[in-house]
């Protein structure tokens, strides 16, 4: 099996929001960047894959197995990770794989406490009293203990000081090292994808953005530069989104309207400038 | 181990830092014995205390937003249903053995006469009663929550005070149906048992749908 996660045509509808049509492929071995402003359906996405909410259409298919169908098989071999910690404030870690353990077959106890060696968490500790970072490292060795093939992360990041994001983001590229697990990660601190996603799928509105490689996405786009008189109408009408200043103005345009404004300075887009550019005119983009 | 047993060991673990005080809810309607002097409405007492706790379990999920990790663990929705009501019921059932010990223990101390009927009776009713309680609790938990569900963790004071009234005053000896039913323990235990068990299946089967139903 080449794809551990494959989502077609996911939809959800709510009062108030609209998830459409969300579409993509997570191949064995590598991570997923799951990106998008806040309120764009990233957590809905995750909790439609992991069935805790009803979708109202599509498909999702996890290690080739549908994730209503067969739910109780394919997260057998799903590990997650959420924002904040899930197990009760008041058990102690051992209690937590005491807890959690029954649960799943293939549990290795030994790798679990060399996990918690590795990531300098105490046993005896109350879940209350571990950090922010402590807990999602917690969240991971259970998820690490089973040998759970795919790991979703939802906004694990967050709130994280520099040092607890790149301790992540070190253990989720040693987990996907040996290419027989996969990782998709939502966050919106793009920066940490950069370095260490694979794939980007981006959701815009609730409507899917792109999905493909994150070499790919971020060469589809670049920063124009340029004074205020070098905006002119035809650039404001390739532009996915510009931002004026006093001074001048910066713009994204797609890759290939670059040959038209090769007189202005050109650089690069981040994911972050993709993002922040193409969120507030994400809809129009084809 | 089956995925209800696995369920029932999680619950056990919720629960665990709050044993202490389950324990003192077993143990205050001794009291409550002592003062009326009767076994039957001390059980009664009893079982409506245990069944004020039930709720524990989904508090403790509601405070640490649990309902994440059972929305991952690999387990039918149906099993951790049925697992819960199996802990409730492990629950009910110890409060139930402590209480047939201890009430009798204190009631004979200051002089009270105990007889096998005694037992039959308050055992068979204290079942009956939890299950009362706990049959329209749960349902309520699992839609509401626990929070929202305040109002379930009442229902056992309400039947119990619904109740105590026909246990102290009713005369045995006014209703035929009543007389013939409490002196035969064995059609007594055997409508008790077939009403607790058809009021369970109805109970687990309503959570269940809501569960399935519900959105984490």
């Amino acid at each position: 099996m080449n794809n551990y996660l494959e989502v077609k045509n996911l939809s959800k509808s709510f009062d108030n929001f609209r998830l459409h049509d969300i579409a993509f492929t997570l191949p064995k071995g590598y991570i997923m960047g799951l990106i998008g402003p806040n309120g764009s359906g990233k957590t809905t996405t995750i909790k439609l894959i992991l069935n805790m909410l009803k979708r109202t259409d599509g498909e999702v298919k996890i290690l080739g197995l549908d994730n209503i169908a067969d739910e109780q098989a394919a997260k057998k071999s799903l590990g997650v990770v959420f924002d904040s910690n899930y197990f009760s404030d008041d058990w102690k870690v051992s209690q937590v794989e005491k807890s959690v353990s029954v649960f799943y077959e293939n549990w290795n106890t030994q790798r679990f406490s060399e996990l918690l060696d590795k990531f300098h968490i105490s046993p005896a500790k109350k879940v209350k009293e571990l950090s922010k970072g402590m807990q999602m490292k917690l969240m991971i060795a259970c998820a690490f203990s089973y040998d759970a093939k795919l790991l979703i992360l939802d906004e694990p990041t967050s709130g994280l000081d520099p040092v607890s994001r790149d301790e992540l983001l070190h253990i989720l590229s040693e987990y996907i090292e040996d290419g027989e697990h996969s990782v998709l990660f939502s966050t919106h601190i793009t920066g940490d994808l950069e370095r260490a996603a694979d794939y980007i799928t981006y959701i815009s509105y609730g409507e899917l953005f792109f999905s493909g490689s994150k070499d790919e996405f971020m060469d589809s786009f670049r920063i124009v530069k340029g004074g205020r008189e070098e905006l002119s109408d035809d650039l404001g009408k390739k532009a996915l989104g510009i931002r004026d200043f006093a001074t001048g103005f910066e713009a994204l345009i797609k890759t290939e309207d670059i040959k038209q404004f090769a007189h202005l300075n050109m650089e690069p887009a981040t994911i972050d400038d993709i993002v922040v550019f193409t969120s507030k005119r994400g809809e129009q983009y084809e | 181990m089956s995925n209800i047993w696995k369920s029932v060991k999680l619950d056990f673990s919720l629960v665990r830092p709050y044993v202490k005080t389950i324990c003192f809810t077993m143990v205050l309607p001794v009291v409550f014995a002592a003062i009326n002097r009767s076994l039957l409405t001390g059980i009664s007492f009893a079982m409506c205390f245990i069944a004020m706790t039930t709720g524990y379990t989904f508090s403790i999920t509601e405070k640490n937003s649990m309902e994440r990790l059972y929305g991952i663990l690999p387990i039918r929705k149906s099993d951790m249903v049925i697992g819960r009501y199996i802990f409730i019921i492990i629950m009910g059932l110890t409060a139930l053995i402590f209480s047939l010990i201890a009430h009798p223990v204190i009631l004979t101390i200051l002089g009270e006469s105990i007889g096998i009927f005694d037992y039959i009776s308050a055992a068979v009713t204290g079942i009956f009663l939890f299950a009362l309680y706990t049959v329209f609790q749960l349902p309520g938990y699992y839609k509401l929550g626990s929070i929202k569900g305040r109002v379930f963790m009442y229902i056992p004071v309400a039947g119990f005070l619904i109740t105590l009234l026909p246990i102290t005053k009713s005369p045995v000896g006014e209703s035929k149906l009543l007389f013939t039913v409490i002196n035969s323990p064995i059609l007594l235990m055997l409508l008790a048992v077939i009403f607790v068990i058809a009021m369970y299946v109805v109970s687990i089967s309503v959570s269940i749908k809501i569960l399935k139903n519900k959105e984490m």
